[in-house]
């Protein structure tokens, strides 16, 4: 949503109880320091899960444990941090912190998502006064388990990954060589780890640096008064957008395929109230936890709200404890939505996409000219390794891959996109085939995915991999080979995910969630959906299915079967462009 | 009177035109005298080659030069720009590996725009339909894994031309390790297609990760049919004239290429203008008299909508690796990527933040003051222009402040109407906050000025850049009224306002040097590489950028050659460039200076992981020499310059302030604060405890008395 400036006129709004300039250059500074610590990761960091697809985010946290300032972030990073952060420093203690001491933590059931996300928290003094904290999240490669990038088709969270509660890990700025060192011995890619680690704990560095500095600057009692009026400040924004939406109740229930050990598909149930300055979701009525990976924890749950409600309101709102306090998920524990110790987790995230494209469904009635049709709502995880005979040692690297957007009330889904929760950026095959020993064997559109509509779902994309030097232990854990992407409002569903083993010869259709191994040779094939269509089909402006036509998106079948176009014109259309 | 002058203009001559949007300036330099001329003509957007013969010829024959006479023209272009935001670039086709052609369509995957749910991605350049797969395959070693299918890349290349294209770019997997097949693939397009233009992505951009480099290799290949014929029809109608010296064109990374080369490779001319504009300011502060103060500069040019910032030491502007084009705004953190279409080359680096003129002011819906991105823009303007702008603007909140003198818009050419202006920050801004309308335009421009601190600091302090060591260079209309209270906040000692801050582009081109970079491949382990391969490298790559100098009649004593290693430790991917200085002690001194950078730039560095040489980076320089600007005459002793008005403006408080004018001004004249002076194009500020000195060379340099702390103090330093 755009904010219109005039709207300032309007009689709801209190003023800032601060000096406006000082108001304004202290939030300036506070997003550019957790900017600056991004960069730090960014360029520092040795896996290409973090320095190219900046699968990380950061955040600065006041002393009272409230989040003030985020980096440019993955939305799924959003509550996760927000919720983890302050219950690890809780549970170590404030008090037994001092200069120069950091923490790491990855317990998804203390707050968080899946173990591979590790959180790096340091506290930031001026003097000996503590000013708050840092806290960086990133996305590791491997945390241990029972497969490869920690993705595996596991009962409990123990066979998933090493699991750290709040542990200090570097002790006035030394790091504690026995904590990284027992951690680095129970993961598979150590280098890569230790790389990346010390490439979080540079980031919280400079971020200390910058934080004491404006402290210095500006007095750290100033500061904390900043803290109180930016949150009070975000809050009242955020609660007047909200009193603008629609106020009412609505519903809608979803599926995902199966749980990976049986196919009994996972219900979500999502019951979303707007009122009061407020949108809650009550997720009563889901399937209860599994003991498979396909739970999501709470924490997750908060960020699929979160999301859809930094996408209703103004896009200026900073995200911060002020806007988080206007949402909330409610519902028992124990859900496949709500997950609680020991539950499995690490399939989580295709929950939270599809809870995400569940809270947007049950808006649409509310909403019509706003809500887009379900994009791929998938992360697609794959993870891999297996020995690198060139340079005889163990390798292990993960991907995820784009799909379609979900066709909108006034335009067509995205192609080849990261959706929602997700927006991590893929890796150059260039970058891959020199620092793995894979071969991209193919990367496109995959043409008719996109669901039919007046404006058209965005096209899946097609990654095959192969193993030309060695075997390879390749894990899926994705979902959406059974419910398809929906479209909205008439339009046609997207085209479904398949995975495929051997694609150019047996072509095997694989399981959502399976680990395998590849022969040395072989090639899987991971075809992502497409996204719904918005709309009935008839109602396609000829011109852009021409357009369609020409390009491929759409095949003359598809044109003449889902668009109703004569078959002849179809094939003049397809011919022009021999 | 005209007639002596021209016989003693004959000969020696520079001529810099920077065609803007709106304007197209021309400047002349006299090698005899330094003195600068210039004309400002409008653009002729449907062919800017119009405006620029229009104004060359206005200012040849204005200022009685003959065209023979000019012995170096030099030219700042947005053709490339325009070109590729306004969607006109050529129907063009792309030859990519089998399997890989829809690396536009897929690009990053990522959405610049998190929470819009109504997010696009910008529509490739070249359409799919307009793309072919052919079969060959290179390795990340370079090695052939499936030879180049001839038949098929021939068969494409036919449907392509069938299909209308007018050029077309070649990008296979791994050729910058191995350009071989795109080489072929070349040759067999241009045989089936004589005459169509053919672009190689490693001939454009030889660097890893195929998304960026097919982009930049595309984005040439849709200028080349646009940009080529311009520059031709240009020199063609310079020849008419009787103008025989070589067309100069001011590249992205702010160095001058030949005509001959931007033919070939426009994609280096997307970012002319803002590189010229960063060139100007060094070189007006390479020019000024104390030349201390030239060597560490930040760049600010405020406009209308924007403001730029950027670095420049000993110079040399500081440089970014990759950029998009047609992007909104140039954003400073690389998780924005994906707005534009990426260019993988040097560009001049700048940040740009939505703050300029007429930036509007509003209360946002929390409550806050906020000023900017929104803009009035040209047209309706900020409230004071009377063209129905009633959203209170930057430039109304400096009028309501006394610091714009409503009578003297464009030298008066204006006609402004204050109360309006006065009216609507009350109404909007003061009332709503509980103040008097001066206290909230105050507000306004403190945050106006916060804005443009922070674009400051991410080009220093964020880079390790102290910017009290630094000057500050003004420039745009806009500069001069805020850079004073900007230096004073940054503790930045002094603020240096060019002659015409507004015309400092058009003089940027005329101090820029000829440059080529060179990048070789390497990817191997430091470790491994031996020194007398290393130095076999350099010397070839070295001798090859000579080589391009001596081609453009650059002599051997302007030459000069940077060398780069760009070294990481192995398994990362953002290298840092360790600078190869002539007679360095071989591999082992470049990792030995890469893991000392590294633990200064992280704040860790491992003495014992394994470092790797990815690419070998030669910059060519020809030096140009620069323009010798005409000196102010001296203030005869006794005389002191005398204001010709004065008016109340507001600072802390409300002064009684004297009004100077900046053509009355002479060297060594010092004007102490508060004060205004006012130019044609712009208005300077000298706030309370601050002097204006003026410069010989035209410059004048405000030095501000209390922001020294820590800092040096210029004015009194003797060296």
């Amino acid at each position: 949503m755009q904010t219109n400036p005039a709207d300032a006129a309007d009689g709801a709004i209190a003023r800032p109880d601060m000096d406006p300039v000082t108001f304004e250059v202290l939030r300036n500074a506070l997003i550019n320091i957790t900017e600056e610590m991004a960069l730090t990761i960014r360029r520092a960091a040795y896996s290409t899960n973090i320095k190219t697809r900046a699968d990380f985010s950061c955040a600065f946290f006041d002393n009272g444990l409230r989040c003030i300032a985020q980096s440019f972030a993955q939305p799924a990073h959003l509550v996760s941090m927000a919720t983890i952060a302050p219950a690890a420093i809780r549970e170590w203690g404030p008090d037994r912190m001092a200069p120069g001491d950091a923490f790491l933590v990855n317990d998804p059931h203390r707050g968080a998502s899946h173990l591979n996300d590790i959180t790096c928290i340091s506290p930031v003094y001026l003097g000996s006064r503590r000013l708050g904290y840092l806290a960086n999240m990133a996305h590791h490669v491997d945390v241990g388990g029972s497969s490869a990038a920690s993705l595996g088709v596991n009962r409990e969270l123990f066979q998933e990954g090493i699991i750290i509660p709040p542990t200090r890990v570097a002790v006035g700025g030394d790091i504690d060589r026995n904590v990284l060192g027992f951690l680095l011995e129970n993961v598979r890619a150590r280098r890569e780890t230790n790389g990346d680690l010390r490439a979080q704990l540079s980031a919280n560095f400079v971020g200390q640096r910058r934080i004491a500095e404006l402290a210095g600057k500006y007095d750290p009692d100033t500061l904390e008064a900043f803290f109180d009026e930016l949150i009070a400040y975000t809050e009242r924004w955020t609660r007047r957008d909200i009193d603008r939406l629609p106020q009412g109740t609505w519903e809608a229930e979803a599926f995902r395929d199966d749980d990976g050990f049986s196919d009994d598909p996972v219900r979500l149930k999502a019951r979303v109230s707007i009122g009061g300055g407020r949108i809650v979701v009550d997720v009563s009525g889901s399937s209860e936890q599994r003991a498979s990976p396909i739970n999501c924890t709470r924490a997750m749950a908060s960020c699929c709200l979160a999301f859809v409600a930094k996408s209703l309101v103004s896009q200026e709102i900073s995200l911060n404890s002020g806007f988080l306090s206007c949402i909330e998920v409610v519902g028992p524990d124990g859900l496949a939505c709500t997950a609680v110790r020991p539950a499995a987790v690490v399939g989580g995230w295709e929950m939270g996409q599809k809870l995400t494209e569940l809270i947007l469904l049950a808006l649409h009635p509310a909403l019509p000219e706003v809500i887009p049709a379900s994009g791929k709502a998938l992360i697609v995880n794959l993870g891999f390794g297996g020995q690198d005979p060139k340079r005889g040692e163990f390798y292990c690297y993960m991907e995820t891959v784009a799909g379609g957007g979900g066709g909108r009330p006034a335009s067509d889904g995205a192609i080849a996109v990261q959706t929602n929760l997700h927006n991590t950026e893929n890796a150059p095959i260039e970058e891959v085939e020199m620092n793995y020993p894979i071969r991209i064997a193919r990367y496109e559109l995959i043409p008719d995915s996109g669901g039919a509509g007046r404006f058209r779902g965005g096209l899946g994309v097609r990654r095959d991999f192969q193993f030309p030097d060695a075997d390879c232990i390749f894990t899926i854990l994705s979902d959406g080979r059974r419910f398809a992407p929906w479209g909205l409002a008439g339009g046609s569903e997207g085209r479904p995910a398949r995975y495929v083993l051997d694609p150019d010869g047996e072509c095997r259709d694989l399981p959502s969630k399976v680990t395998l191994t590849v022969p040395r040779g072989g090639v899987v094939s991971v075809q992502t959906p497409g996204g719904g269509g918005f709309g009935p089909a008839a109602e396609r402006d000829r011109e852009a299915l021409a357009r369609d036509l020409r390009n491929g998106y759409v095949s003359e079948a598809a044109a003449t079967d889902f668009y109703g176009l004569d078959p002849a014109q179809a094939r003049a259309i397809g011919a022009r462009e021999g | 009177m005209d007639q002596p002058r021209h016989e003693s203009r004959s000969a020696g001559f520079r001529i810099g035109v920077d065609i803007g949007g709106t304007f197209t300036d021309v400047v002349l330099l006299d090698e005899a005298d330094g003195n600068v001329e210039v004309v400002k003509v409008p653009t002729v957007p449907s062919d800017p080659s119009e405006g620029f013969l229009h104004g060359l010829d206005v200012a040849l024959s204005r200022f009685g030069v003959a065209p023979a006479a000019v012995g170096f023209l030099v030219h700042g272009t947005t053709v490339a720009t325009n070109t590729i935001i306004q969607g006109q670039g050529a129907r063009a086709g792309l030859i990519t590996s089998a399997g890989f052609s829809d690396v536009l369509e897929i690009g990053y995957q990522t959405r610049p725009s998190l929470y819009e749910l109504a997010y696009s991605k910008p529509t490739p350049l070249v359409p799919r339909h307009m793309t072919a797969g052919v079969p060959e395959r290179i390795g990340p070693e370079g090695e052939v894994l499936v030879p180049l299918d001839e038949e098929a890349t021939a068969a494409a290349a036919r449907r392509l031309v069938a299909a209308g294209a007018e050029a077309i770019a070649i990008a296979f997997l791994h050729a910058y390790r191995d350009p071989t097949h795109e080489r072929r693939a070349a040759e067999i397009v241009r045989q089936v297609a004589p005459g169509i233009d053919v672009v190689t992505s490693s001939g454009v951009c030889p660097e890893y990760r195929e998304y960026p480099r097919t982009s930049t290799a595309v984005v040439n290949t849709v200028l080349v049919p646009r940009v080529a014929p311009y520059l031709a029809r240009l020199e063609t109608r310079l020849a008419d004239l009787g103008l025989s010296a070589p067309l100069h064109l001011m590249t992205s990374s702010g160095g001058i290429m030949t005509s001959d080369t931007a033919k070939r490779l426009p994609v280096h001319l997307v970012e002319s203008g803002p590189a010229a504009g960063v060139i100007g300011a060094a070189f007006v502060a390479e020019d000024f008299s104390d030349p201390d103060i030239g060597r560490r500069i930040l760049a600010l040019d405020i406009g209308g909508t924007t403001a730029k910032a950027a670095l420049v030491q000993d110079g040399t502007p500081a440089l970014a690796e990759e950029f998009e084009v047609g992007a909104a705004m140039v954003p400073h953190s690389t998780a924005a990527r994906g707005q534009g279409y990426p260019v993988k080359l040097p560009v001049v680096s700048l940040v740009e933040i939505g703050a300029g003129g007429g930036s509007i002011a509003a209360i946002d819906p929390g409550g806050a003051l906020a000023v900017g991105p929104q803009s009035a823009g040209a047209v309706p303007g900020p409230v004071c222009y009377g063209q129905g702008g009633n959203e209170p603007t930057i430039t109304d909140a400096n009028l309501v402040l006394g610091r714009l003198n409503p009578d003297f818009f464009l030298g008066g050419a204006l006609k402004i109407q204050a109360e309006a202006a006065h009216a609507a920050i009350d109404e909007r801004i003061a009332r709503p906050l509980g103040l008097d309308a001066e206290s909230a335009a105050r507000m306004i421009i403190e945050i106006a000025n916060a804005k443009m601190i922070a674009a400051l600091q991410l080009i220093s302090v964020r880079r390790g850049i102290d910017p009290r060591e630094y000057t500050l260079v003004v420039s745009g209309g806009a500069g001069p009224v805020h850079a004073a209270a900007i230096a004073r906040d940054m503790a930045i000692p002094a603020v240096l306002v060019p002659p015409t801050p507004g015309l400092n582009s058009a003089l940027g081109l005329l101090a820029a040097d000829i440059k080529h970079e060179t990048v070789r491949s390497v990817f191997r382990p430091l470790a491994e590489i031996e020194r007398g391969w290393l130095d076999g490298l350099l010397a070839e790559l070295t001798q090859a950028g000579r080589g391009l100098l001596a081609a453009e009649h650059v002599s051997g004593s302007c030459m000069s050659v940077i060398c780069e290693a760009e070294v990481c430790y192995r398994g990362q991917n953002y290298p840092l460039r360790i600078p190869v200085e002539p007679g360095h002690d071989g591999p082992a001194e470049i990792d030995a200076a890469f893991r000392a950078e590294h633990e200064r730039a992280y704040g860790f560095g491992s003495a014992t992981e394994d470092t790797a040489l990815l690419n070998l980076r030669v910059t060519a320089v020809g030096r140009v020499d620069r323009p010798t600007l005409r000196k102010l005459a001296p203030r005869p002793a006794g005389e002191r310059p005398e204001p010709a008005s004065r008016r109340r403006v507001v600072f802390d408080t409300a002064t009684d302030c004297p009004i100077y004018r900046r053509a009355d001004l002479l060297a060594g004249d010092r004007i102490a604060g508060p004060a205004i002076i006012e130019q044609m194009d712009t208005t300077i500020v000298v706030p309370p405890k601050a002097e204006a000195r003026v410069d010989a060379g035209g410059c004048l340099l405000i030095v501000l008395s209390d922001s020294a702390e820590g800092g040096r103090n210029h004015a009194d330093q003797s060296r």
